[in-house]
């Protein structure tokens, strides 16, 4: 008898260290906060998306969403780590799209498959290349621009970051407009910002969000988006499309990834639950306020936009001869 | 006329909104924080309004956290003159030139003097600072504006060159170490042309070396390293403590200091991007120049802690100017609070004054009132801290050495940075037997990664031609006092070596 | 000295090799600094050459010891914090720090090693909200 209950207790301590276990896999998804991993350092665009979503979360998501910086490596090292973390759904990556993701990979190697070790869950908005001038150039327009351009040796454009899609961008225009225009790299968008208010270069581009104040204040005219159809940020901005160039990027994209693995339960959820912040009326109107229009896609449509934004910053690399010195 | 009214009622207008309970309340928790995190090396201030953003809007109002978030901007500075004094390890960049007298001044057992008078001139510069911001904010962040890479690599190639003077020693030592610092710099990716250097494909390197980690190793481990030598039972301070308060004759001596470098770092701290480090230093510089006693800098002189320090703290209240008039963040740390305001709604920008003057006042308002508190905060705390002094040298470093550990860790969570640290910490521990200083290498470190982008950028901007840097009113004016005084130096050092033959250089 | 400053000009060199790429480029300006360096470090080692009788001895009898056995101490905390987790590491390291290279009693050993030990768990990971590292103790 005693040897029964001994035989008992330990089946019902077995059970009972098991069903946590088990029971953990069952329960639903998700069970505790879900961090959200910023590649960037605090205060970017790409962070200050993040916070704004986490802010919504709570309506619509069971656990809070935490924003992590982890920047460096021009946003490898945050994003490697995602690909690294257990594929549990509860680390995710915010950015995918951006430079790292679609235009770096054409020049280097990366430490992780940007495509194949990340599972799209879906896109959030897109931060397009806008071009902008100063409010009091000799010059009021894209076209205008060009001609003045076109007596000078060289134009100067200010750029975030060497290499990344403004810097594409713009030596793609130069070959298409015939310009000379060398770009001056500063470091990061607030800089390059500086840079073109300040006057230091002809001709500066950014994100719609680093330049939508200024742009209310009219320090800054934007002249041109390099994008498939005109930004919602920037409903009077034609894009270069229309002004005669055929240059054309999907600018630096914001979406949501997670790692490769993670079940697909997981991401169903994910996505349904950001597809309902992104249709919130607060949160679309905040978006829209700070210049970054919200855009939702799906997994399945938010894969295929950014393997054709991939290879369409290849074509455009290769049609125009882009070289990193 | 009336504009000043205006400005009045403004300012009156924001001290009704600074003096309500939550926001003074915010603002003391800000300035505690700050004053500790810069207390604390490794945390810095863009650090912790970054941790801080989710709360920011768990508070509300926007008014209130930027409250905070400034209370914790200029706390840290008031903060990292404490560790640059009492154990030679600067709490940041700008406080790196407050370690070359206020250390020497600690362990002559007059700290508490040094942390006095550097509270003091903080509050002054800071108040002063803050009246600036009042007054002129608009048209000087216009002229801000008009600094471009060119003007920034004179201006740093300016405080490169006070760099190599500070050093006490022989000016050539001086020299090679802020080569060294500068190459130091150039570890990592370069912005310029994208290219990864000197990180032997170590992924963690290609952001390039944090300056935390350099000047840790360097000053903390370093210094540890080489006290370690001495069997030092006792405290640190072998001499007694004398009096915890300035004396008279302190102050007699920093009033000038500390009124110039209240300008010099106005001045200078409006330009984005280290104005605080560029003003300390030039500060000192200027301090050195006037000074009847020059040998006593790096000795001890309190001029040269007065003046740095009012230097970088109405330098931080000045980096506000740029953010609040025209919307740029001059730095990291503002860089931070400029997106805790997007996200609640409020655009930082020129329409900042007229859409929310609430704002604007407010928080300039609360600047007042938080360098008040920071003073009566620091002054009994000084008393406090050079009693830390007392420690018995033995048991305190060994936490100094957990203090930089964790620091160092804190900036990105790796254990690979303390690694470098200890890697810098044995240099440090070198260089010092070799009679090597570290100031003017971390100083060349910080500023030389802001002056060989501007240089390469100025030459993009020019094609190629040199001639760009005197082109330009404000780039050409300091490039040619640059040249005038290094000419003059020369010539003061050939008739010096003329007089007494076969000294050191 | 010599030697060291020899060691520098060394270093000087080989940054020679690492950073000769084409002009304003990314090499341009290490490559200047290098040659710089290395002039100066010439010239130091000219100047301490004629001056200098009697070299100083640079490290004198043992006193190296200690310096580096701060240094082993600081490496396996590094390496161990890791897995051990802060709490765990933080005090072992300042216990040993202080016996092996203080020489301290040990009631004042463990006093401050519990007692710093605690104070820093506090400051950061509680009010400042830094994490640290877990480890063992995670689970």
């Amino acid at each position: 008898m005693k040897k029964f209950k001994m035989v008992l207790i330990m089946v019902a301590i077995g059970v009972s260290i098991l069903t946590p276990a088990l029971g953990g896999a069952a329960e639903k998804y998700p069970t505790k906060p879900i961090e959200l991993v910023v590649p960037f350092a605090a205060g970017g665009s790409t962070d200050v998306l993040a916070r704004l979503v986490a802010k919504y979360a709570p309506k619509y998501f069971d656990q809070p969403l935490v924003v992590v910086n982890k920047p460096g490596g021009g946003g490898v090292i945050g994003t490697e780590g995602v690909v690294r973390s257990r594929p549990d759904g509860y680390s995710l990556y915010m950015g995918y799209g951006s430079g790292h993701d679609l235009v770096m990979p054409h020049f280097q190697k990366l430490p992780y498959k940007t495509f194949e070790d990340l599972i799209p869950i879906c896109r959030l908005s897109v931060h397009s290349v806008a071009m902008v001038i100063r409010a009091d150039a000799p010059y009021k327009n894209f076209k205008e621009f060009v001609e003045w351009g076109k007596k000078k040796p060289q134009v100067t454009a200010s750029v975030s970051t060497k290499a990344g899609s403004v810097d594409i961008t713009f030596q793609a225009l130069g070959k298409a407009t015939g310009l000379k225009i060398v770009t001056i790299p500063f470091r990061g968008g607030a800089e390059s910002v500086t840079a073109i208010v300040g006057g230091q270069t002809d001709i500066g581009a950014n994100h719609p969000s680093e330049i939508i104040s200024h742009i209310k204040a009219k320090r800054l005219i934007p002249v041109g988006v390099a994008l498939e159809q005109r930004d919602p940020a920037l409903p009077d901005v034609p894009t270069f499309r229309e002004l005669g160039y055929d240059v054309v990027t999907v600018g630096s994209v914001k979406g949501v990834a997670a790692p490769k693995g993670t079940p697909p339960e997981v991401v169903k959820y994910l996505a349904e639950r950001f597809k309902k912040v992104c249709e919130d009326p607060e949160f679309i109107r905040e978006m829209k306020n700070i210049g970054q229009p919200v855009m939702y896609q799906g997994p399945e449509e938010f894969a295929k936009y950014l393997k054709d934004g991939f290879e369409q910053y290849g074509r455009l690399i290769k049609e125009f001869n882009i070289k990193l010195e | 006329m009336s504009e000043f009214l205006d400005l009045f009622q403004g300012l009156i207008s924001g001290f009704g909104i600074a003096f309500s309970p939550v926001n003074i309340l915010f603002a003391l928790i800000g300035a505690l924080l700050g004053t500790m995190v810069g207390v604390l090396p490794g945390l810095g201030p863009a650090a912790t309004i970054s941790l801080l953003l989710p709360i920011s809007f768990k508070i509300g109002s926007p008014v209130t956290s930027i409250i905070m978030m400034a209370g914790i901007f200029y706390g840290a500075m008031y903060g990292g003159s404490t560790t640059s004094i009492l154990v030679n390890i600067p709490g940041e960049a700008a406080s790196v030139v407050t370690c070359i007298d206020g250390y020497q001044m600690a362990l002559k057992g007059r700290a508490g003097p040094a942390l006095g008078i550097a509270a003091i001139g903080s509050f002054i510069a800071g108040t002063i600072g803050v009246i600036g911001l009042t007054f002129v904010a608009p048209p000087l962040a216009e002229f801000a504006l008009k600094f471009g890479p060119p003007e920034y690599f004179a201006l740093t190639l300016f405080g490169l060159l006070m760099a190599t003077l500070i050093g006490e020693g022989s000016i050539l030592k001086g020299l090679i170490m802020v080569v060294l610092g500068l190459l130091l710099g150039a570890v990592g990716l370069d912005p310029i042309s994208g290219a990864i250097r000197f990180t032997w494909g170590l992924f963690m390197l290609q952001e390039g070396i944090d300056f935390v980690t350099l000047a840790m190793g360097m000053f903390g481990i370093g210094e540890i390293l080489i006290n370690l030598e001495k069997k030092l039972s006792t405290e640190l301070v072998s001499r007694k403590i004398t009096n915890v308060f300035p004396t008279l004759k302190d102050w007699a001596d920093s009033k000038w200091p500390i009124m110039r470098g209240s300008f010099i770092g106005f001045i200078i701290g409006i330009l984005p991007g280290g104005g605080a480090v560029i003003s300390s230093l030039v500060s000192y510089a200027v301090e050195k120049k006037l000074s009847k006693t020059p040998e006593q800098f790096g000795k001890g002189a309190i001029q040269g802690v007065a003046g740095p320090e009012s230097a970088n703290n109405s330098a931080a209240s000045a980096s506000f100017i740029p953010l609040l008039t025209l919307g740029i963040p001059g730095n990291a740390a503002i860089a931070m609070i400029f997106a805790a305001l997007l996200i609640q709604g409020v655009q930082p920008g020129p329409f900042l004054i007229t859409e929310r003057p609430d704002l604007f006042w407010g928080v300039v308002a609360s600047m007042y009132i938080g360098n008040v508190m920071l003073l009566i905060l620091n002054l009994p705390l000084v008393g406090m801290w050079v009693q830390l002094l007392r420690v018995p040298y033995a048991i305190l470093a060994p936490i100094i050495v957990l203090f930089c550990c964790i620091g160092v860790y804190s900036i990105r969570n790796t254990v690979f940075d303390i690694y470098v640290m200890g890697v810098f910490g044995v240099i440090g521990y070198l260089f010092r037997k070799v009679d090597l200083q570290p100031g003017p290498l971390i100083l060349a470190f910080v500023l030389g990664r802001i002056m060989e982008p501007a240089l390469r950028q100025s030459l993009l901007m020019s094609a190629g031609s040199p001639w760009i840097f005197f082109q330009r009113p404000i780039s050409g004016t300091l490039m040619t006092f640059l040249i005038l005084f290094i000419l003059f130096q020369i010539v003061r050092m050939a008739w010096k070596s003329r007089r007494n033959k076969g000294g050191d250089i | 000295m010599l030697l060291f400053i020899c060691g520098m000009t060394i270093y000087g060199s080989i940054n020679l090799s690492m950073g000769s790429l084409h002009r304003p480029g990314p090499g341009f300006f290490p490559f200047l600094l290098a040659i710089v360096l290395a002039l100066f470090s010439l010239a130091l080692i000219f100047q301490n050459w004629a001056k200098d009788k009697v070299p100083l001895p640079f490290w004198e009898r043992h006193s190296w010891l200690r310096p580096l056995l701060g240094l082993v101490i600081l490496t396996a905390y590094a390496i161990l914090v890791n897995s051990l987790g802060f709490l765990i590491s933080t005090f072992l390291f300042l216990l040993i720090w202080m016996a092996g290279i203080e020489r301290l009693n040990w009631k004042t050993i463990i006093m401050v090693s519990i007692a710093t030990t605690v104070v820093l768990y506090l400051i950061f990971n509680l009010l400042l909200d830094v994490p640290l590292p877990k480890g063992i103790l995670a689970k």
